[in-house]
């Protein structure tokens, strides 16, 4: 999805949060292929990832009306359906449904870490661009381990107060963390 | 087929949004029926407390599941209603007031007041929000439907009062509106 469609897909988001029918058809269908995309990698069975982007579908729009507009809509909306099918994987796999051949073909859990760690990081990414220019810098030097010529203490600090906001950034977005 | 199935799909989502909004409007409204409860006890007539009540609340209710600028309107309507209520419940209090020979019912002229002064702070607010005329007639209605939860205390006439002073305060607004 471009920047474009990113945007337009925002203004839609906030558009039906405040009751704008007129935008459900395109909210809908913007955001249809995205979460079929995401059930179908984290479920790898087309017709329960059908079924699970129903259900998720459901839940995104449910929840349509607590859109906040200052976040992206579309990792958002992932968020809820990425909660969504692991929930359904969950309760399958407590219940015990799976069959033998469902089991194998469900993703390992290394490869649904992996899964979720993609995420995570797409999610990271988003609140990072909440932060200031100098608190970037910080997180992406410790990350890099390229301090430069600041001394210990101060950059300690520094990278205290850059992680304080990430946090405070990914619970805004995300209300977690 | 994919087409049918997938807006099959589309019309179920949207019963359970239009739900969701539903439900969020009636459980965030709720608190309100605290003032209605606290009027219909301080209330001479509960029954026509309890009526007005009830379609403010559905009234709103419905205003926030709808949404738009007449969602907007709930708040200004329920605030602005108190005036004219609260006025009502202490004049219910108050019995009447003789000057001389001749005695009057306090609850009238408080209705028609508290009217005016409701009127006067929707104008305020509306011009300020200049939103569409959903806006001003829900939030008209709210607050007079609040407002006739005391004001039925000598009946109908109360509420009549309260209407013709809520016209009054409002006349300005609306004329500057309607020149324009």
């Amino acid at each position: 999805m471009s920047s474009d469609q990113s945007s337009n897909l925002d203004e839609l988001v906030a558009r039906l949060a405040e009751g704008d029918r007129a935008a459900f058809t395109a909210v809908f269908h913007q955001l249809w292929t995205p979460v079929v995309r995401l059930c179908n990698s984290m479920l790898r069975n087309e017709a329960d990832a059908a079924d699970a982007a129903q259900q998720a579908m459901e839940k995104v729009l449910e929840r349509a009306s607590d859109y906040d507009p200052k976040r992206p809509a579309l990792p958002w909306a992932l968020a809820i359906a990425a909660w969504e099918c692991r929930t359904i994987l969950r309760k399958r796999s407590r219940r015990r449904e799976v069959s033998d051949d469902l089991v194998a073909d469900a993703p390992t859990d290394d490869q649904t870490m992996e899964m979720e760690q993609r995420l995570l990081l797409q999610n990271a990414l988003s609140a990072m661009g909440e932060l200031s220019e100098s608190d970037r810098e910080t997180l992406i030097a410790t990350f890099l381990d390229q301090a430069g010529d600041v001394n210990g203490a101060t950059l300690r600090k520094r990278r205290e107060r850059a992680v304080k906001r990430l946090r405070d950034a990914f619970r805004r977005l995300y209300g977690v963390g | 087929m994919a087409s049918d199935n997938l807006s099959l799909i589309e019309r179920r989502v949207r019963r359970k949004y239009e739900w969701a909004r539903a439900r969020r409007a009636f459980w965030g409204f709720t608190p309100v029926l605290l003032i209605v409860a606290a009027a219909a006890a301080l209330a001479k007539r509960p029954g026509s407390t309890l009526t007005f009540g009830a379609l403010m609340f559905a009234l709103g209710v419905a205003a926030l599941w709808y949404g738009r600028d007449v969602r907007k309107a709930v708040l200004p309507g329920v605030a602005l209603g108190l005036i004219p209520l609260v006025l009502a419940l202490c004049a219910n209090h108050m019995h009447h007031v003789c000057m001389g020979d001749a005695c009057m019912s306090v609850c009238l002229p408080a209705c028609t007041a508290g009217g005016l002064v409701a009127g006067i702070g929707m104008a305020i607010v509306g011009q300020r929000q200049r939103l569409g005329v959903g806006y001003w007639l829900a939030a008209s209605a709210i607050t007079l439907l609040t407002g006739a939860m005391g004001c039925s205390c000598v009946g109908y006439a109360g509420v009549l009062g309260l209407a013709a002073g809520f016209g009054v305060g409002l006349l300005p607004a609306l004329a500057r509106k309607l020149l324009r």
